[in-house]
């Protein structure tokens, strides 16, 4: 199903109000009196948003609110931006076996237990019981693009709107893309090694490419040729190698992005990069050969050594005592390790600098640390607050090609915003309204408001 | 004391430099004239009190009293020696993963694909005098992946490494470490000697039919959509193995093969007779020498260790004289360290056959400059000393032959990738920036050879009660 198709969809169910009985007129919706921060950085005091069956009517100051509207009042004291996208995360992705049996003839497994399942939906496996799910609203998430955790080739990628554990009946638009990476089998199958899955995604495009071409021979003989069997793993391949579909490569290294590229060359598939630690060090080719980023913000600690230094540095004493103590490998050593720190918490803007597209995607990291890796981003990273909101929002919702609906805080997008008691970079704020798709989940915030009444 | 240091950091500085250009500038070059050094030609004989000049890479003239170019470095080589950068046939330093270990053929593998270009085993191979390995896959199975042949431009990137122009070469292996994984972990064939010429044969028969089919479909296919007349043709889709396979039949790819025991390298002559497989080299072959005869009527190729063996039942009949027994016969022997250990001083282990053997000084030289490079495909363009060839090359404090003698330099394509005075004290490349400075020091191979490395990646399949591991998933 195409993506407008599903947004028809899901729009028709939600104006027949599927999921909150109503009248067949869907009422519309609106805060009133809070602080409007858009994608382009723009401010608006004292706002009104209104949305109706999943769609923002209008935005601004001293506009009318419809007689029908369900009402909150924002207390002057939150704050609105545009909902966060996740490139790739992993939530509801269901566990994982400890172990794998071993297959009769490792060298030969079945397609499922080498991990190739490019024709999984996580839409019909998602286990919505995934706290994170709810979690990510908190963080200010709305929209998510989701996929199955590990292998080599786990499946599609399915976007979604953040409803905690009803997020399962709002899905947005099926299969954005393949999710690939460089995973092994587990346990005692091929392919077990790198260099074994580089010649496993050849062989893959080249068995869907046969079968490609037999079905066409097959659709245009007449009779005495003999029926393709059906193979819905090689088949799911077949729109990534029309470049129909993109595949999401999740990747850190320089080398393997090195790899990938050169799979790239070789299978001419359309690219995006998932995670891309080490993405700043192939900037040149990543730009001219047009593939975005959706980056992770999952930052190494500063090295202890440096933290400490930095602390003891109004205590010159200890400062001198600790240098006595450094022998020249040491010092040579913590001079690299500097190096790589600040490559780390510098690659995103290093990457925004040299012209790649840089979204956001969560990928394996923990959501406890979101918070805390963006404001490393911000301190360390050079990354400026409209730099790190673009990411989350407009520029990842461009890279997932829904732009037009998300990303942004516009009349005529979906109503996917969050309602924050602080602005966002405030280092205490919290979420206490998170509208995924018009749908208005309401969160407890520890923090008491400037406005009691509305804080429960 | 500070200048010292200055000194490390600005080479440091200029490495890291390097490193960043690496992906820019691939496999740099460099002008070098090294002035009054005896030059160790490999080819030509020793010549002392001679000068070599490296112009952009390439050795371009040798002789005495040689003008320097305009801008050209000039080191002082009085009372060193210089010889050719050394070869090493068998190496794992600087792989990613070694052994794809879940089939008993595998050749469609390649270390081109698991190179890890920041090991710093690289660094100490450069110290030791080397400057191009054979990077090799693993021996768990009877064909295993694809080698890649590399040059040591620590600092580069993956592709920096290759060795340009080198012909491909892959590895084989016999007797007990794919009968072992196969056949005794898995239960598959191979589980017997005689299982693993079967696999050998089974797979030959399979490739050439495959390339027949293949041929005839892609025949009817130009035909058919040329025309669109008759009956289309059924798709034989493209397999990478076997493509390999051939390429290996028809003498594009050099077999690298693990072997010790003499019946088991007679059995593998004969299977190439049979297939008409040309140009290869046994690797350990620690029995080779109760066969030498045989192997120089095939044009066969050895790869031995000076003295290593008894670390399992097939490795114990072994003699430290294998490599002068070979030599002797006129079979083509290198000697290789497979070890990021023995790596180090390769120099030593050629001594040691002039030591056992009473091979000369210059054949045991060549065993690990020249003839390694025989056996790569590589002869015309390293190994020696001589006008035309590249400039890989190390200068040595005495005779490289002597215990007492140390690697000073060691140029890459005239480039200098190792300097002994200005050796700072840590040339790792890349550092986790979470990992605490102890953790970190040494990887593990720091002294000491590795046992079995050839088993690299497959060792999951082993406790110490043997075969147990598997038995619990049957």
């Amino acid at each position: 199903m195409k993506s407008t198709q599903v947004l028809l969809l899901c729009l028709v169910l939600l104006a027949t109000g599927l999921t909150e009985p109503r009248a067949q007129d869907t009422p519309a919706k609106a805060f009133e009196n809070v602080t409007i921060h858009t994608a382009d950085g723009n401010t608006i005091d004292n706002g009104t948003i209104i949305w109706r069956n999943g769609i923002i009517e209008k935005m601004g100051t001293g506009i009318q609110i419809p007689f029908d509207a369900y009402v909150i009042d924002g207390g002057d004291s939150l704050h609105i931006y545009p909902g966060f996208l996740d490139g790739m995360a992993t939530w509801g992705s269901p566990d994982l076996p400890d172990q794998y049996e071993t297959p009769d003839r490792p060298g030969e497994p079945s397609y499922e237990r080498a991990g190739i399942q490019p024709q999984r939906h996580p839409s019909n496996l998602l286990n919505a019981k995934d706290s994170n799910l709810s979690g990510a609203q908190k963080k200010g998430f709305t929209t998510a693009l989701l996929g199955l955790k590990r292998f080599m080739l786990p499946g599609q990628l399915d976007l979604f709107f953040l409803n905690g554990r009803q997020t399962g009946d709002y899905l947005f638009s099926r299969g954005k893309g393949i999710l690939a990476k460089f995973e092994d089998a587990p346990g005692a199958a091929y392919p077990n090694t790198l260099m074994g899955m580089m010649a496993k995604y050849r062989q893959l495009w080249y068995d869907a490419e046969a079968l490609q071409q037999q079905k066409s021979y097959f659709a245009t003989a007449k009779g005495q040729y003999p029926a393709p069997l059906g193979d819905e793993v090689l088949e799911a391949l077949v729109p990534v190698m029309n470049r129909e579909q993109p595949l999401y490569f999740v990747v850190d290294t320089k080398e393997n992005i090195d790899r990938l590229l050169k799979l790239q060359d070789e299978l001419n598939f359309s690219l995006v990069i998932v995670s891309g630690k080490e993405a700043y060090a192939r900037t040149d080719q990543l730009k001219s050969r047009k593939i975005p980023v959706l980056a992770s913000i999952d930052l190494p600690e500063k090295p202890d050594w440096k933290v400490k230094e930095e602390k003891a540095e109004r205590d010159t004493a200890e400062v001198l005592e600790e240098r006595e103590e450094i022998t020249e490998e040491m010092r040579i050593f913590r001079k690299q390790q500097m190096a790589a720190y600040k490559a780390s918490v510098e690659n995103i803007r290093k990457l925004m600098e040299a012209g790649v597209k840089v979204g956001y995607a969560t990928n394996e990291m923990k959501l406890s640390d979101f918070r805390e890796n963006l404001a490393t981003l911000r301190k360390e990273g050079g990354l400026t607050d409209q730099q790190i909101l673009a990411m989350l929002t407009r520029n990842t919702a461009e890279i997932l090609g829904v732009n037009r609906e998300l990303g942004g805080l516009q009349p005529g997008q979906i109503a996917s915003f969050s309602l924050f008691t602080k602005p966002f970079e405030a280092e205490k704020t919290e979420i206490k309204y998170s509208i995924s798709g018009g749908i208005i989940s309401e969160f407890d915030v520890k923090t008491p408001s400037k406005n009691k009444e509305n804080d429960e | 004391m500070n200048s010292m240091l200055n000194l490390k950091y600005t080479t440091l500085v200029a490495i890291l430099l390097l490193l960043a250009a690496g992906s820019v500038d691939a496999q740099e070059k460099g002008s070098v004239l090294i002035r009054n050094g005896t030059v160790i030609t490999i080819t030509n004989g020793n010549m002392p009190n001679t000068d070599l000049l490296i112009e952009n890479g390439v050795i371009t003239d040798i002789g005495q009293n040689l003008d320097a170019p305009r801008g050209i470095e000039t080191v002082d080589a009085t009372g060193k020696y210089v010889m050719p950068g050394i070869i090493d046939a068998h190496s794992h330093i600087a792989g990613v993963n070694i052994n794809e270990w879940t089939n008993p053929v595998t050749a469609e593998v390649t270390m081109e694909e698991s190179i890890d270009p920041t090991d710093i085993n690289i660094y100490w191979a450069l110290a030791g005098g080397v400057t191009t390995i054979h990077l090799m896959h693993g021996s768990a199975n009877v064909i295993g992946g694809q080698n890649e042949t590399m040059k040591l431009r620590y600092g580069g990137t993956m592709d920096d490494l290759r060795f340009k122009d080198a012909p491909r070469t892959i590895k084989f292996a016999l007797g007990e470490n794919p009968t072992r994984v196969h056949g005794q972990g898995f239960d598959v064939k191979p589980r017997t000697r005689m299982g693993v010429e079967q696999v050998i044969r089974d797979h030959f028969d399979a490739a050439l039919d495959y390339k027949r089919k293949r041929q005839a479909y892609l025949e009817a296919k130009q035909r058919y959509d040329r025309r669109k007349r008759g009956t289309p043709p059924i798709p034989v889709a493209k397999n990478l193995r076997m493509e390999v396979l051939n390429d290996i039949i028809e003498g594009e790819i050099l077999v690298h093969c693990h072997s010790y025991r003499a019946d088991e390298i007679l059995m593998l002559m004969r299977v190439f007779n049979d297939y008409g497989v040309k140009n290869y080299t046994f690797q350990h072959a620690n029995e080779a020498f109760k066969v030498a005869p045989e192997l120089r009527k095939n044009g066969a190729y050895t790869s031995v260790f000076s003295d290593w063996w008894a670390y399992k039942f097939e490795v114990y009949y072994s003699t430290a004289y294998n490599a002068a027994i070979l030599n002797a016969n006129g079979v083509k022997n290198s000697i290789n360290s497979d070890s990021g250990e023995l790596i180090r001083h390769l120099n030593h282990e050629a001594a040691k056959a002039v030591h056992y053997g009473g091979t000369s000084k210059l054949d045991a030289l060549k065993m690990i400059t020249i003839n390694p490079a025989a056996q790569l495909g590589i002869d015309d363009k390293v190994g020696s000393l001589e006008v035309g060839k590249h400039g890989d090359v190390a200068i040595w404090s005495g005779h490289p032959l002597s215990i007492y003698s140390i690697c000073e330099t060691t140029y890459v394509d005239g480039k200098k990738y190792f300097d002994r005075d200005q050796d700072p004290d840590d040339m790792r490349i890349e550092v986790d920036p979470e990992v605490d400075f102890d953790e970190t020091r040494y990887s593990g191979t720091l002294s000491g050879r590795d046992e079995d490395t050839c088993l690299r990646g497959a060792h999951i399949l082993f406790d110490k009660n043997g075969m147990t591991f598997n038995e619990g998933d049957k």
